[in-house]
This record gives C-alpha cells, structure tokens and sequence, in this order.
C-alpha cells in the first residue's frame, strides 16, 4: 500500500485557487478549470484539505 | 513572439498595468487563461466610491447598485453605523465584477495592448539566468513568449512569482476562505452592505451580504484557512442564511468558492519581474478588498515599465521605484491594518460586543478601516497599548 496523498474532487472543485496559494510544496495546478494534485510532489500536510471552501479534496491511499 | 512586455492574467491588476505601460508606449500582450474576461466572477463585488479617482472606467455599464454606506453586526447583534452624513451621498458601490473586469481590459486594448485568450502560462523563460519572458499553453500546444518585462497578475495562486524563486506561498493564517452565493428573492436594506462578526458565524473572517439590486444580494463568508475544516466556509454560509428568514427564502442564481490573502505585501520587483494585485498579496488583511489596490498598484506599475521601456532598462533598479512609490502610499495603510487584523483576531466575542456598543451612536466623518481605529482608540484609550505598534506605523 503507498502513502496517502492529497486528491482532488472534480466535481465539487469551483476553481478558487486556495489550495494552489497555501500548498508548500507546490504540487497544485490548475488544469482546466479545477485543481489537480501532483502525486509526486504532495507530502500530504493536509493544508490544503483544510483549506478548501467546498471540501473537495480529501487524502487517498493510492 | 516577442513583446516589451507579457502580463499573466487579465483581472484588474494585469488590465490596468497593461493599460498604463502600453499609454506609455510600450508593446504589451496580455495572456489570460480563461476563455471571457472577468469570468466566472470570484468576487463579493463591493468597491469604495474611491474607485472613480483613477479614471478607468467609463459609463456605468459595471455599477450594480449605489451604497450608502456599511454596517458591522457584533455577534449579539449590535450595529454599528459607518455612513456617509446625508442619505443619498453614496459612499461605494456594488458591482457586475464580470462588466468591470471587462471594461479594465478594454481600457488595456484600446491603449494598444493584445490580449489573448485560452493561454494559459505554465513557466517563465530563462536565457542565461536572466527571465526573458513565459512558456504559454494553448488548446494543448506549448509555445515561447519572449518580453522584456514579465508581470505576474496571475492573482492568489501566485504562480509567476514561485517560479521566479519569491517566495508567494501564504501561510493558512494568511488566507480568508470564501463562499458566496447570489440570491434572489431576498429582504435587505439595499442602500447598506453589512458585515456579520462572531466565531460562530465566521471564524477568524465575516459573513457579508452586498446589495446587487432591489431583491437580490451577494451573501458570503470567509474564515481564515488556519481555523478552518475542509468544506467549512459553504457549511457556515448555509447556516448563516438558514438562520434568517429574510434571506433562507432566497434562491441562488450563483454559487462560487473563492480565496483571498490577508497577508502583508511581499517582495514584488526582481529582474525583468513585476508582480502586481493578489499575486503580490497587495490587499486590505481587514476587509479582504483587493480591487482598490490592484487598480492603484497597476497604475503604478505601468507607469514604471513605461519608463524602464523609454530606458531600455528592465533590471531590479529600474524597476524598484513601483515598489518604493507603494511602500509610501497603499502599503502604509495594508500593513497597519495587518496589525489591526492581528488584534481583532485576538478579540473575544465579548470584547467585540462592548466595543460595538460603545461604537453604536459614534458619528463618523468618513467611512475608512482608518476612521473606525480612530474611534476605537477615542472611546477605549486602554486599547492604545495594543495599538501602538500600528499607530507608529501609520506615522512613518
Ligand atoms: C469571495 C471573494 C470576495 C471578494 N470580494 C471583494 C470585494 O467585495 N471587494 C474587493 O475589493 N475585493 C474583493 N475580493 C478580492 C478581489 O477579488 C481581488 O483582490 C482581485 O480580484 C485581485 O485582482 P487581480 O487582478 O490581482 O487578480 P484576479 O482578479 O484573481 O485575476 C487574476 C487573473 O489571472 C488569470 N491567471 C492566473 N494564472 C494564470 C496563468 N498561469 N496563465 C494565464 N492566466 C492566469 C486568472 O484566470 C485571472 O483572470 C474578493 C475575493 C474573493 C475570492
Ligand atoms: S481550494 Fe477546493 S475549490 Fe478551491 S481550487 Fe482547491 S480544490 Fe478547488
Ligand atoms: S497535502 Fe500538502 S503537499 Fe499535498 S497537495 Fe495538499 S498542501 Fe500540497
């Protein structure tokens, strides 16, 4: 089993750029319209689960 | 493609910079990622009548409703006035944030500026150590945008920045977490936009409702990321409006998420490098308000890429008077009222309902984040200690 990672929700995801702003580590892009996570970069801190206004991420084991 | 200059995003910052530096002669192309200006609005919509001193707007196409004046609700529900001395003297307004980001944009295009659509950048360009402008993306095709001068409108994400090596990324303490619907068929007193206080409401932020029209108003919410749990802000904005009869009969016409930093201004000039608006964190920490000072810093940094143009001179000197010029004017007033945002964090529901009681008669001579610290510290001299430090900041 690999470690959790942060995940993105396309389909609640409204494009606020939140999650990009507070990540550390600069694994966040906006790709067309929604926010998608770079499994390579994400440490899974968690800021940015906490930081979504529409709880559209959360972490997943991948 | 080569250009003077490539600004990244055409929100107000990039459009008002873009239309300042190509007034001054100079050859911009502006890149924006989305397929319409303005478009989805990400915005409460409520700007100071101040607005009209920069001359950027024409007509009125933009302007929803004329406002009055603001009104703060203490978490037991005590109202503080800040209004202009006669009614009908409007003091701001409440906006169609698409039209106004429009109208900026058209401003940049018809002072000689291009503006292209659908382009998104993913990277800045480096020859020799030195940025000599963006990697675009285009309906999946990657191609090189060579300018002198890279600006960085590209708002809260703050990517152009990043990838310039500054550092843009916010702490969670240093950024409000929003959600705001439109609703319809609402009762309010259009002629007021009113701010909602209280850790039960919104913790570390506020709940606001802005008047758009007779029966239709922007309610939102914003908590600070640091005390926020995922999916907080639209939990708390349901139970704000469900509380209220007046506004729980409301349908939405439009949903949005949204984020704003209350940070301090951070370095915003490198090499051949500007950042302006949100990506150079350029907005009031109080109010979380960034259109003012988006507008008055892209003024600003046109007017020096204009001459840095004239020049033939794109390095960090150049182009340091922008920054300078802010440190003197807009960023004296963003980081004394990041102080106050520090102490009203700090605040108890309680502390804020007794100041909001001893504030509800004040009479105000003008409607600023400034006069209110004023009357604060008048009816509550113990509060100057706390003060200080911002009081010696707003004296430099
Ligand atoms: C919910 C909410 C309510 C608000 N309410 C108010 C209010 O009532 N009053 C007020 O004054 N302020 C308010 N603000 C703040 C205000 O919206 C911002 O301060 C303002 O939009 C900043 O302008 P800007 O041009 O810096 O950034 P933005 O308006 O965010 O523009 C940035 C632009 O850059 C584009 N972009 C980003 N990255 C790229 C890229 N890589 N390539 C190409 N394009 C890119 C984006 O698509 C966007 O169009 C609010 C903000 C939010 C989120
Ligand atoms: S914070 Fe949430 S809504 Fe905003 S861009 Fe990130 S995932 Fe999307
Ligand atoms: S969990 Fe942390 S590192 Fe991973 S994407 Fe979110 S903020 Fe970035």
């Amino acid at each position: 089993m690999g470690k959790p990672k942060a995940l993105v929700d396309k389909g609640k995801c409204l494009a606020c750029g939140g999650c990009i702003s507070v990540c550390p580590q600069d694994a966040i892009t906006m790709c067309s319209s929604k926010a998608i996570v770079s499994k390579e970069n994400c440490i899974d801190c968690g800021i940015c689960i906490h930081a979504c206004p529409v709880g559209a991420i959360s972490n997943e084991v991948y | 493609m080569k250009y003077d200059v490539v600004v990244v995003g055409s929100g107000p910052a990039g459009s008002v910079t873009a239309r300042f530096a190509a007034e001054s002669g100079a050859n911009v192309l502006i890149i924006e990622r989305r397929q319409e200006v303005g478009v989805p609005v990400l915005c409460g919509e409520g700007v100071s009548k101040g607005v009209d001193e920069f001359k950027v707007l024409e007509g009125k196409r933009w302007l929803a409703n004329n406002m009055d004046g603001a009104r703060i609700i203490s978490p037991d529900g005590t109202m503080v006035k800040l209004a202009a001395d006669m009614a009908g003297d409007e003091t701001g307004y409440v906006l169609y944030r698409d039209i106004f980001d429009q109208e900026l944009a058209r401003g940049a295009i018809r002072a000689g500026a291009e503006l292209m659509l659908n382009t998104c950048a993913v990277n800045i360009l480096k020859e020799n150590g030195k940025i000599n402008g963006v990697k675009a993306k285009q309906f999946g095709e990657e191609f090189d945008i060579e300018a002198d001068i890279v600006v960085g409108a590209d708002g809260v994400e703050s990517k152009i920045g990043r990838w310039a090596g500054m550092k843009t990324t916010l702490k969670p303490y240093d950024l409000e977490t929003c959600a705001q619907y439109t609703l319809s068929n609402v009762e309010f007193d259009r002629a007021y936009c009113d701010f909602y206080l209280g850790k039960k409401i919104a913790p570390g932020g506020y709940a606001w409702i802005f008047p758009k029209g007779k029966d239709i108003a922007n309610v939102g919410i914003g908590i600070l990321a640091s005390l926020s749990e995922p999916g907080m802000s639209l939990k708390l904005l349901d139970k704000f409006i469900n509380s209220r009869p007046e506004l729980k009969k409301g349908e939405p016409l439009r949903f949005l998420a949204g984020a704003v930093p209350v940070a301090e201004p951070i370095e915003s000039v490198r090499d051949n490098l500007l950042l302006v608006g949100d990506a150079a964190r350029q907005v009031d920490p109080i109010t979380g308000g960034g259109l003012m000072a988006s507008i008055e810093a892209g003024k600003t940094a046109g007017e020096t890429i204009g001459k840095a143009i004239d020049e033939q001179r794109f390095d960090k000197e150049m182009l340091l008077p922008y920054e300078e010029k802010l440190k003197n004017t807009l960023y004296k007033k963003l980081k004394r009222n990041y102080v106050v945002k520090e102490i009203i964090l700090g605040m108890e529901d309680k502390t804020l309902n007794m100041l909001a009681d001893s504030l509800k008669d004040y009479k105000f001579d003008e409607l600023s984040t400034l006069s209110l610290v004023k009357a604060l510290v008048l009816k509550h001299p113990s509060l100057l200690i706390k003060l200080k430090p911002l009081l010696k900041l707003s004296r430099l």
